[in-house]
């Protein structure tokens, strides 16, 4: 690739840097956000702001409408009304794949891994949207993209060692442990180079010391890899241990936000959560 | 065999060597495919011919159906598409000034794959934006469509078919194309590119979320499909020089699904093997003659014992294999029992079928069972082997190499 004469791809990349660096101001605001299905309200004017670094959590009981929320900014699902702003730029009615191209990235609760490929092929797949050569040069086989290849496989098999993972890189996904998998699909979305990471139940299913391994590993992916994080979790001890802010939803509203502390005692949360100890 | 997850990508350094060298071969294989038209009876060369047209669609369509994991059930009527447009085009536009035959042809080819492309693009287009099993719908309809149009158009010669003229045949080009087919799906899968194609298959919604336009990623799969198709018709077209409707006919999409659901959905090799072998054995059969020259005779109650001789096989070979094959049973030795027993029961069987009065006399001529023989082969790998005979599994010179050190080890032991 030429130095001087920039490709669109390059282009794209330089926006993409000069939105994430530009903004002083937060990540990610929902603003009034509101989805209906027919006459249901999932969600209903849910506003919050993540601001750099931060680990938010968004809790709240069943039905709450938080993986809702998750979809609402991933693209999933365009809000019926209200507004999600990414580094200031709207991303509502964005498509999934264009938010992931900005630097949203997600997991599932359901894990939704391509259940055929290796470990390895699957965080390819995610590192895979910042790639360069056109598909016309694999289908040759050019030099660059067997160059490209190779390089997206080594970035992969980096973030499967971030993750404990390279031991399994060429096992198949499907055939991998419940845990590993729930890694295996944090290592995918960081492939992706987000800037923001949402995590939809990461510890569901973990037994307390892969939970304290889980905390771990997601205050690194903050601190080291500078990542915003914004997580839906069950776990209220879990909650409270790793995140410093905390929405609370319930039946799409949001009824407390703060810290672990000031959402713990409020007696709305209590009431919401009916009787589990909060 | 080294299976597509098994990760062998092709490595950098040392990368014009071995592709100049497979590149040569591939020339000297076409041009030995060539060099045998008149070396061998007309009929035989006429089905190499024909399985390399095979070969390439059901690759091609293995891209749409097996990699990219859309279920497409028309690609006879690209084929349609890419041999009536380019025999259109001779008709009206070839009078071997300045191109002569050959050039000619290698430019209807290109064309045949821009038409069935653009065709394709046109269909793919709004039914692959959706999730779901649209795209099986509408490629059936399309199949139709083409078929009235090319029937009721007087240009394309109603349904009593076109004559293109000069017939222009080049055998070399065909098992050219189906190489071209099969090295650009193979490198496809081989780079990163071909992974979106393959979490599509895996997962619509989380490779979206991962980045990657599906819309986009399915369409370029269905449309480089659906050109190949297209380029294929095009030299069957000029290889048979007459071309009719029927030719088309849905049975052909049928056949070609049959081969890439045979040779394992999302496997090269496996749809390059089932074309050979689905296309080859039917042709084979029609060949078989009996001791007195005529075409083969077999006895009826010969066949109802073979066929009961089959059911015992697949009965037994599933009993053995799910009840002894966990306990380390080698499959090998699984089916090779089965097959005893079938052959025992077979034998048992044929006086039992011979008993009833009307079979005894009835003999069947080999050429009205071969689609008999076809269908049972499709329904035993159907029962036995549901993922298709090579599963996801792909040839590899890696994988060849490593079995022979297996051997040697085994020797050394």
């Amino acid at each position: 690739m030429s130095e001087d004469g920039m490709t669109d791809l390059q282009e794209e990349e330089l926006d993409r840097a000069d939105l994430i660096h530009s903004e002083g101001g937060h990540v990610l605001s929902l603003m009034d956000a509101t989805i209906k299905f027919g006459g249901l309200t999932a969600v209903n004017k849910v506003s919050f702001d993540l601001s750099r670094g931060d680990l938010f959590g968004l809790i709240g009981p069943n039905g709450a409408g938080k993986t809702t929320c998750f979809n609402l900014i991933t693209g999933v699902y365009k809000p019926t009304s209200g507004e999600i702003l990414f580094h200031g730029k709207s991303v509502a009615g964005m498509k999934p794949n264009q938010i992931a191209h900005l630097g949203i990235c997600r997991t599932f609760q359901n894990i939704r891994l391509f259940g055929a490929l290796s470990s390895l092929e699957n965080v390819v797949v995610g590192g895979f949207l910042r790639h360069k050569t056109p598909l016309l040069s694999s289908l040759l086989l050019m030099p660059s993209a067997v160059t490209e290849t190779a390089e997206l496989r080594e970035k992969a098999m980096h973030l499967l060692e971030v993750m404990n993972l390279a031991d399994d890189a060429h096992t198949r996904s499907r055939d991998l442990p419940y845990g590993k998998q729930r890694r295996l699909e944090i290592a995918r979305a960081m492939a992706t180079d987000p800037s923001l990471i949402l995590l939809d139940e990461p510890a569901a299913g973990m037994n307390p010391q892969e939970k304290e391994e889980l905390s771990t590993t997601v205050r690194r992916i903050r601190d080291e890899f500078n990542k915003t994080v914004l997580l839906i979790e069950h776990d209220m001890r879990f909650v409270m241990g790793l995140c410093e802010k905390i929405v609370v939803l319930d039946h799409g509203e949001e009824i407390a936000a703060g810290g672990p502390d000031e959402v713990r005692n409020d007696p709305k949360v209590i009431e919401a959560y009916l009787g589990e100890a909060v | 065999m080294a299976s597509v997850t098994a990760d062998s990508p092709v490595k950098p350094g040392a990368f014009w060597g071995t592709r100049l060298l497979s590149i040569v071969l591939a020339l000297a294989f076409c041009f030995g495919i060539g060099a045998m038209e008149g070396s061998i009876p007309p009929f035989a060369f006429r089905i190499l011919v024909l399985a390399g047209l095979y070969v390439t669609l059901s690759v091609s369509l293995n891209l749409i159906n097996g990699i990219t994991g859309q279920f497409s059930i028309g690609h006879a009527a690209f084929y349609q598409v890419g041999a009536y447009v380019t025999g259109f085009l001779t008709i009206n536009y070839f009078d071997g000034q300045p191109l002569t035959a050959i050039p000619w042809l290698v430019i209807m080819m290109i064309a045949g794959a821009a038409g069935a492309g653009i065709v394709g693009l046109m269909v793919g287009l709004p039914s692959l934006r959706l999730r779901g099993d649209y795209l099986a719908i509408v490629t059936l309809g399309f199949g139709e469509i083409i078929s009235i149009v090319t029937r009721n158009q007087k240009a394309l010669g109603g349904s009593y078919g076109m004559q293109i003229e000069p017939k222009i045949q080049a055998p070399w080009l065909v098992w050219l194309l189906a190489i071209i087919c099969i090295a650009v799906c193979r490198n496809l899968i081989k780079t990163a590119h071909g992974l979106p194609f393959l979490a599509v298959r895996e997962d619509e919604v989380a490779s979206s979320a991962m980045g990657v336009n599906t819309t986009k990623t399915k369409v370029t799969a269905f449309v480089i499909g659906s050109a190949f198709a297209g380029a294929a018709g095009a030299l069957y077209g000029h290889f048979e020089s007459f071309i009719t409707p029927d030719m088309f006919k849905m049975e052909v999409s049928f056949i070609i699904l049959t081969m890439v659901v045979i040779g394992g959905t999302g496997s090269i090799t496996g749809s390059t093997l089932a074309a050979l072998f689905l296309f080859g054995l039917p042709e084979w059969l029609r060949t078989l003659k009996g001791a007195d020259g005529n075409a083969l005779q077999i006895p009826a109650p010969q066949v109802i014992a073979a066929l009961f001789g089959v059911v015992v096989f697949v009965a037994c070979a599933r009993w053995v294999r799910d009840r002894y094959h966990e306990k380390g049973m080698k499959l090998a030795g699984a089916y090779g029992s089965a097959v005893g027993i079938a052959v025992v029961a077979s034998l048992l069987f044929r006086p039992l079928a011979a008993l009833i009065p009307s079979m005894a006399e009835t003999s069947w001529e080999i050429n009205s069972l071969r689609m008999v023989i076809f269908a049972v082969t499709l329904v035993v790998v159907m029962l036995l082997r549901p993922e298709g005979v090579l599963g996801h599994h792909e040839f590899s010179w890696a994988w060849l190499r490593s079995l022979f050190n297996k051997k040697n080890k085994e020797v050394q032991a």
